[in-house]
């Protein structure tokens, strides 16, 4: 028993370094894979207002839509399929649904639809499932994978028509989703929009000053310090949490990783909502620019969090829903162009790629 | 030579692939009580809790150390961090608590997570 009390939830970080001078390197396609954004934050030492261009990307991200009530046999819709998911990047996650209780629902830009079911749910709807990897004895969750570029998943395919009829007849879910198109917008998801109750929302900003800020000393070798209290300050920060307590302190002994530095002034930038890869592909080259023109900063951190009741992982892999947690990565960019990557995930998803 | 040593040392790839290695897990909680007006502060929350630890197990799960990072005394909302091998200790003490000062309680919707980045549940 008390090896049991004492387990340690399984945990995963992946580290990479690498610089942008690498032909190879591989920050785009982590970028990208990351297809459910909740939240970028981004950390900018010695830093009391962001330039016109870095300010502009960090307000500039595009809006995304709520729709309610939506059927989901609608994102079969043949005029969605070919104005939505067969060109450009459609992203799509079902909200306020809890990835443990309810069904949930994710559409990825490489035009898979993914429904994680409950057993009963599932065997409504009579489609068949992909394998769940996470648990040895009997599964409460069933995960449906499609990829509506394959053959039997166009519009009269045989696979086609069975899931349409086990959405519209068999199971008929109806879910809140939220949904944005890179590069269309409201043009290529007209036909849901034009059908349902949507409303537009802007992804929300906020900003803080921070003065007289402990910092690490952060280098780009991943040896200089631990990534676990690299991030661990960085959440801190994020969170607004004081690293300033003594280690006879009652309430917390958190505190600043050593070896550390005082940053005069920081500023702490926050955009929160339904946010693109592309976007944030764009602020990160924003970000390089800004810290090559820079002469006081020698770094700047972005992090980026997931969804937590998002049914899919790294890639659009499976995720457990056994503990709690989203993924998130954090990039660390240094002056000489190269950069750090951490990518971590909870207990039982699987390994970013 | 030694620029382009330098160019091929920026220019090299590193991954490094840590498991189980988060020395800390964060719990985000919440404590609803049965008379909501009742307020708690950060010191009388930790008490709280300690007393929780020691009710399921003993001295020696009350010695367990966890730090209250943040809280809220309006909403009784709280950001707490454990030692890896303490979270299950204090995530099942919490689950258990049932009784503060005589009224009935409980400690909401612990969200376990092994970085306090992702202590944060999207917003419903």
């Amino acid at each position: 028993m008390c090896a049991d009390l004492e387990r340690i939830p399984r945990t995963l970080l992946v580290s990479e370094r690498s610089s942008f001078q690498n032909q190879k390197n591989q920050l785009s396609a982590h970028v990208g894979q990351h297809h459910f954004n909740y939240k970028v934050s981004v950390l900018l030492p010695e830093c009391g207002s962001a330039p016109p261009l870095l300010d502009a990307a960090l307000n500039g991200f595009s809006s995304f839509y709520l729709i309610r009530n939506l059927p989901v046999y609608m994102l079969l819709d043949q005029d969605f399929l070919q104005t939505a998911v067969h060109q450009g990047s459609v992203y799509g996650l079902s909200f306020g649904c809890r990835v443990d209780e309810d069904p949930c629902v994710a559409l990825m830009p490489n035009g898979r639809l993914v429904l994680s079911l409950d057993k009963d749910s599932f065997e409504l709807l009579g489609f068949e499932r992909k394998k769940y990897r996470f648990t040895k004895r009997a599964t409460s969750r069933y995960v449906v994978s499609v990829n509506f570029s394959d053959s039997s998943m166009t519009p009269g395919g045989r696979g086609y028509q069975r899931l349409l009829t086990g959405l519209k007849t068999h199971l008929p879910l109806v879910v809140d989703f939220l949904v944005s198109h890179h590069p269309g917008g409201t043009t290529a998801l007209q036909p849901l929009l034009s059908r349902y109750d949507w409303s537009e929302h802007r992804p929300s900003v906020s900003t803080r000053c921070l003065a007289n800020l402990p910092c690490p000393l952060l280098t780009s070798d991943l040896q200089s310090c631990d990534p676990h209290s690299v991030l661990d300050w960085l959440g801190a920060v994020d969170a607004d949490v004081s690293c300033e307590n003594s280690s006879s302190s009652f309430l917390s002994t958190m505190v600043c990783p050593e070896p550390k530095t005082t940053a005069s002034s920081a500023l702490n930038v926050s955009v929160s909502g339904f946010l693109n890869p592309h976007e944030i592909h764009h602020l990160i080259q924003e970000l390089r620019s800004y810290l090559d023109q820079s002469q006081l900063a020698s770094w700047v951190a972005l992090t980026v969090h997931g969804f937590t009741d998002s049914p899919v992982s790294w890639a659009g892999d499976e995720r457990s829903v056994l503990w709690s947690g989203n993924t998130f990565y954090s990039l660390l960019l240094f002056k000489d162009d190269t950069y750090q990557l951490h990518l971590a995930t909870g207990a039982h998803h699987t390994c970013p790629p | 030579m030694r620029r382009d040593a330098d160019k091929e040392e920026a220019a090299v790839y590193q991954r490094v692939v840590r498991k189980n290695g988060a020395p800390y897990h964060y719990l985000k909680t919440h404590l609803v009580l049965e008379d909501e007006s009742v307020r708690l502060s950060a010191v009388e929350l930790k008490l709280f809790i300690i007393s929780g630890l020691k009710n399921l197990y003993g001295e020696v799960g009350a010695a367990l150390t966890f730090d209250l990072l943040k809280y809220n005394e309006d909403t009784l909302s709280a950001l707490l961090r454990v030692h890896s091998r303490g979270l299950v200790k204090l995530w099942s003490s919490l689950t258990l608590l049932g009784s503060f000062q005589g009224q009935a309680c409980c400690l909401q919707g612990p969200a376990g997570v092994s970085v306090p980045a992702g202590a944060v549940r999207k917003q419903s």
